[in-house]
């Protein structure tokens, strides 16, 4: 470490001006919003007018009279028990086929294709998919005629039956990114020597090589997927925002969205303050179960 | 790697070639069709169709060059304002020795427990309070706060492990804290900021329910909400919606081409923190 003899401003406080920045800006922009929130979520308030202090007053009204909020409960486990099983899975099995190829140029160019679309702006995806389900002029009913499956087109985001299922299908077959990048890296990383080790013993390729060895060994990128995952689920709901805005009436409400809607339709700050605090003791308690009692690479490691 | 069987490949690949269609498929399909006007549209839906419309270019450029404008700049700032910030904070954290460091950057860190859900609503009647409600610094100023954390974070990790021999010299030369952090720390980390600024890029580029809620005027908006807006402009004709979509994604796609691998390793530094 670097003594404090050093310049002429460290005797007077020159370290400080270093971390001065940072610390006014997430003075102001982070920590006070967050006392705020957990100020506000207790009071009824306008965001205008002085708040009045109401204790638990809108967690018992979510919990028991809020037909959004309590209808977007089971809606978000099932989007995210969905997302999760998805995406945990399905970029897995591809890294794992990607990871098996011998030629490294091969693998690296599908590695590269598989994060192009990451680069498309989020809004335009949405927009892709909006047109993919649009009843009309969308990808997807086109193709149903097409095939002669006419009788299966129909209002995709607008039939309350397939409205949750349709949003929950965006960017299938959800191999691209982030994921995929992830088990990559982790697979990158295992040591060839304990391949070598594992074909003495007779566990050479294929399904019961990943079973025994590459799975084990990528479990902590899979505990990072899963936690993001959860988290993502828990927060998301631009993309409901944009393509159904909850409906068709509350079959694709998620919390986010009833946070959302109380705050800028509504003015019910205290109340969308009172969901955000939920939905972060969610957040955290899912977190700090995760790395509790999900065995990471660390603890299999050889 | 060593031995794999090899008709295992002949599957993969068709596996993963097929994968690759189905998710390239829409691209393609909004590139083709950003180019026909309404009867192409309607006569050619599933092919390719001449002539090129390619007026459709300047109509769509013409509505989204004000958000484009907007979105470049705005990222721009935040993500050089977030650099800054966060590699002075950083280079303290790591190289030097003042009460309450440990404290202070458990602070720092501890946000990246904080979910955005959370502070949504409190930061926005705060930007109100504070008058920067329909600025562009209603954005700058917390994008810079927010994307310094990850930052600070992966950065104390890199200075910390730059040879202190080469700040020793430095100090030799009569070089101050401050040029040791400029001359020395910076230009070392130089990689490691570019994933950082990448990683803030994308975030910053795409983000949506901030912009919606503190922008109102049209000419300020950002890109992401004027596409959501784009869209009701033109409710049929696709071919300029779409040349519109393409646009959008140009800036992002080639700064992946040039820095392909700055961005690979920008899209998986999230991950780090765990």
């Amino acid at each position: 470490m670097i003594k404090n003899k050093i310049g002429n401003l460290t005797e007077k406080g020159g370290y400080y001006l270093f971390i001065i920045p940072t610390f006014l800006l997430i003075s102001i922009f982070n920590y006070y919003p967050i006392f705020s929130a957990f100020y506000h979520a207790f009071f009824r308030w306008d965001g205008v007018n002085t708040p009045t202090f109401i204790g638990l007053g809108h967690f018992r009204e979510l919990f028991t009279v809020d037909r959004a909020f309590l209808t977007s409960l089971p809606n978000m486990a099932k989007l995210g028990g969905f997302s999760l099983a998805v995406a945990v899975t399905i970029p897995l099995f591809a890294a794992l086929l990607i990871s098996n190829l011998r030629n490294n140029r091969i693998q690296y160019i599908y590695r590269i294709l598989f994060v192009i679309p990451m680069v498309v702006p989020w809004m335009v995806t949405i927009m892709i998919w909006r047109f993919i389900y649009d009843p009309i002029n969308g990808l997807l009913n086109n193709f149903l005629n097409t095939i002669g499956l006419d009788v299966l087109a129909q209002s995709w985001l607008g039939n309350p039956r397939f409205s949750l299922l349709a949003i929950m299908f965006i960017n299938f077959p959800w191999i691209a990114g982030f994921n995929l990048l992830i088990y990559l890296a982790g697979l990158d990383n295992i040591s060839p020597a304990i391949f070598d080790s594992a074909a003495i013993d007779g566990v050479s390729s294929g399904i019961s090589r990943w079973m025994k060895i590459d799975i084990p060994l990528i479990m902590g990128q899979m505990k990072i997927i899963v936690v993001l995952t959860v988290i993502d689920q828990i927060e998301r709901f631009q993309a409901i925002l944009i393509l159904t805005n909850g409906g068709p009436g509350f079959s694709t409400y998620v919390p986010g969205l009833v946070l959302y809607k109380n705050a800028f339709m509504y003015s019910k700050m205290g109340n969308a303050s009172a969901i955000g605090l939920f939905l972060f003791l969610l957040i955290f308690l899912i977190t700090v179960l995760n790395i509790k009692y999900i065995k990471s690479s660390a603890e299999y490691g050889t | 790697m060593n031995r794999k069987i090899a008709k295992l490949n002949i599957p993969t690949h068709i596996f993963l070639l097929f994968v690759i269609v189905i998710t390239y498929f829409p691209f393609l399909f909004l590139l083709m069709t950003s180019f026909k006007d309404v009867s192409q549209f309607r006569h050619d839906y599933w092919s390719f169709s001449l002539p090129l419309h390619l007026e459709n270019y300047p109509t769509a450029w013409n509505v989204v060059k004000v958000y484009m404008l907007n979105t470049v700049v705005i990222t721009s700032l935040s993500v050089l304002g977030a650099l800054l910030t966060a590699s002075l904070s950083a280079f303290a954290f790591a190289r030097f020795n003042f009460p309450g460091k440990t404290l202070l950057f458990y602070a720092v860190i501890g946000l990246l427990m904080i979910p955005r859900v959370l502070t949504l609503v409190p930061a926005f009647v705060w930007i109100k309070q504070l008058h920067l409600l329909n600025t562009h610094w209603a954005l700058i100023l917390p994008y810079i706060s927010g994307g310094q954390v990850m930052g600070i974070y992966i950065l104390r990790g890199f200075f910390a492990s730059t040879p202190i021999d080469l700040y020793d010299s430095a100090k030799m030369d009569g070089a101050n804290i401050f040029q040791m952090y400029w001359r020395i720390g910076l230009p070392l980390a130089k990689a490691i900021l570019g994933v950082i600024a990448i990683m803030n890029l994308l975030w910053i580029w795409n983000d949506y329910i901030w912009p919606l809620v503190t922008l109102s005027d049209n000419y300020k908006r950002t890109i992401t909400v004027g596409l959501s807006y784009f869209q009701g402009m033109y409710s049929t004709a696709y071919g300029p919606q779409f040349a519109g979509y393409i646009i959008a994604s140009i800036p992002l796609f080639f700064l992946f081409l040039i820095t392909m691998r700055y961005f690979v390793a920008g899209l998986t530094a999230g991950a780090i923190k765990m």
